[in-house]
């Protein structure tokens, strides 16, 4: 009598099929559908010869960034490394002016998305003001804020400035609202997700000595958030400092004007100048958000 | 002594002693300064923003402008719009829809894989001279250079923006979609390589001090015991990655590549803005998607890890 073969266990297959297996493969077969879609031949990969110098010429650049002009310019036009710096200003002072805006609308609207200071969760007492809060008005805000962030947010920045392009000209303060709108929105939701995920130990014990949610919220649950949401909003605004960087190319005087310019007209050596000015912004601003890191997480 | 002036008395010593940080202090006074001279500076011009030219710009683009142009005049209703954008959908709308997603899903795919690489190569718990018992096999102090050396390279990837490389990929490649396909790769590649490194070496050490101490070689410590605690965060990140490429490869084809972007900037340029309105909200539309469907996998990883 032959034995009949024992039902594999499926936790000791060779190789066991689990949730992130099984979204690897998927995405490897999503990939190759996606390039199946395109118009992408392999063979387009290979540059031709006039390509390849075009990018030896480019990388070569980076090596001698211009420190004057390739081409003779208007009497009067600054030395290249002022208009660096002029542009490297105007970077910083509009991704500033956004990042202003952005942090109050993603306070704002980061409270309003919140459910933990309106929920039940963490109110005390169960007054007839307060069940109208739990079960009516806190959902249908939260709801309102949520879709307002998701509309915010699903429009890039950059397809805000050609909107606002449309809508109103050329206008600098447009560029600051292309900028705000979107992160506003991405702060919103970031700031309600630490809150929301916060250690609730203070808040459990305000809870206990009486406080009103909203207490609760405000000083148990906010400041567990605090340095996270400080640490986050650094990091958008090296992001926003980038972001003001490219929206020269639609015409803004940032650094990103500078850089499509001397892209147009062939000069690479420029264009690292440009470049080299943003990649030290960015690297200034990680250092500074670096520095305050360190002396409040460690 | 009442339990009430030793409360105040605690309270006294806690605000006393409370950790105070003169870099934070210097750190949130320039940040007011800077957004005061932000605003005030003179660069950003508010009172243009609300002057009667501008009013008169806003005015024209949603009465006039933002109306389908076969319908500017005519008393249109929703249905009509809905014919309008049905047509736009048909002509270029869907096509360009279902490139600009195939270009996202291969630039994350390719970055992802490029970057599993990085990520362990950069990671100086993996990527060390020391751990795996290579001390005196010939060339064993190279691995001294190659976490640093990983490192620099990540970082040139991810400093340079997308959209320079596009425009670079554009001249050497031609236009075809690899440029932008190639721009969003490398950049994230840099982006996800970092983050990936910076996982590898916040890892529990102990799984992969067991391999060693088995004799496993560096690649089959990293295989055996890296990557299965890596993968899970590793993918998580990968997923935030693609919601950001879904977003950028829109707007990478304005800079040329037939995806949604090059409509929008077509249609800019040809001041359709009825169209170019159409098409925003056709890749807000897919943002939205890809978001949807990217939160969903995030949330079943997190359960299964």
């Amino acid at each position: 009598m032959s034995n009949p073969r024992p039902p594999p266990d499926p936790a000791r297959r060779p190789f066991p099929v689990t949730p992130r297996v099984s979204v690897a493969a998927s995405l490897l077969v999503a990939g190759l559908a996606a390039w199946l879609a395109l118009d992408a031949p392999l063979a387009r990969l290979v540059p031709e010869s006039g390509g390849l110098a075009v990018a030896r010429e480019f990388f070569a650049a980076a090596l001698r960034p211009a420190l004057d002009y390739e081409a003779p310019v208007p009497a009067g036009t600054p030395h290249i490394l002022a208009q660096a710096l002029a542009a490297a200003r105007r970077t910083v002072v509009f991704a500033t002016a956004a990042m202003s805006v952005a942090l109050v609308l993603g306070i704002a609207l980061g409270f309003l998305s919140t459910s933990a200071w309106w929920s039940g969760e963490l109110s005390g007492g169960a007054g007839p003001l307060r069940r109208l809060c739990a079960r009516t008005l806190g959902p249908t805000v939260w709801a309102a804020a949520r879709l307002v962030i998701v509309v915010m947010r699903s429009v890039h920045e950059l397809l805000w400035a050609v909107l606002f392009l449309a809508a109103f000209g050329l206008n600098t303060a447009g560029a600051v609202a292309a900028i705000a709108i979107p992160y506003g929105g991405t702060l919103a939701k970031i700031f309600s997700e630490m809150v929301e995920e916060a250690p609730r130990d203070a808040a459990w014990a305000l809870r206990g000595a009486g406080a009103t949610p909203l207490q609760v919220f405000v000083f148990g649950l906010v400041p567990r958030a605090a340095p996270d949401m400080a640490a986050y909003s650094f990091y958008r605004f090296e992001c926003a400092v980038r972001s003001a960087a490219v929206l020269g190319f639609f015409g803004f005087p940032t650094l990103g004007y500078a850089i499509a310019q001397a892209f147009e007209n062939l000069h690479y050596r420029e264009v690292w100048t440009y470049l080299y000015a943003l990649v030290a912004l960015v690297l200034a601003i990680e250092a500074w958000s670096g520095a305050l890191r360190r002396r409040f997480v460690a | 002594m009442s339990t009430a002036q030793r409360t105040a008395l605690d309270l006294d010593r806690l605000r006393r002693e409370r950790p105070r940080s003169r870099l934070a202090r210097a750190s949130l006074l320039g940040l007011v300064a800077l957004v005061a001279y932000s605003w005030l500076g003179g660069d950003i011009a508010l009172d243009d923003l609300f002057s009667t030219r501008r009013a008169e710009n806003l005015a024209r683009f949603l009465a006039v402008d933002a109306a389908p142009h076969a319908l500017r005049g005519t008393d249109w209703g929703c249905s009509d719009w809905l014919a309008f954008a049905h047509g736009l959908w048909q002509d270029r709308g869907y096509a360009g829809l279902l490139q600009t997603l195939a270009i996202s899903v291969l630039a994350i795919v390719l970055a992802g894989i490029a970057a599993l690489g990085g990520a362990f190569l950069a990671a100086r718990n993996v990527a060390s001279p020391t751990p795996f018992g290579d001390a005196g096999r010939p060339g064993w102090p190279a691995w001294r250079v190659v976490a640093p050396l990983v490192r620099a390279w990540l970082v040139l990837l991810r400093a340079v923006p997308e959209y320079v490389w596009a425009f670079l990929l554009l001249a050497m490649l031609g236009p075809n979609a690899w440029p932008a396909v190639l721009a969003l790769a490398i950049h994230n590649a840099g982006i996800l390589g970092k983050l990936g490194a910076e996982t590898v070496e916040n890892l529990d050490p102990r799984p992969l001090s067991a391999w060693r101490s088995l004799g496993a070689s560096r690649a089959q410590g990293a295989w055996l015991a890296a990557l299965p605690l890596a993968a899970n965060r590793y993918l998580l990140y990968f997923f935030y990655r693609f919601e950001t490429c879904v977003r950028e490869a829109t707007v990478l084809g304005m800079l040329g590549v037939v995806s949604l972007g090059y409509w929008i900037q077509d249609s800019r340029a040809k001041q359709f803005y009825d169209e170019m309105l159409a098409f925003v909200v056709l890749g807000a539309g897919l943002v939205l998607a890809a978001d949807l469907a990217s939160a969903l996998v995030r949330r079943a990883l997190r359960r299964g890890a």
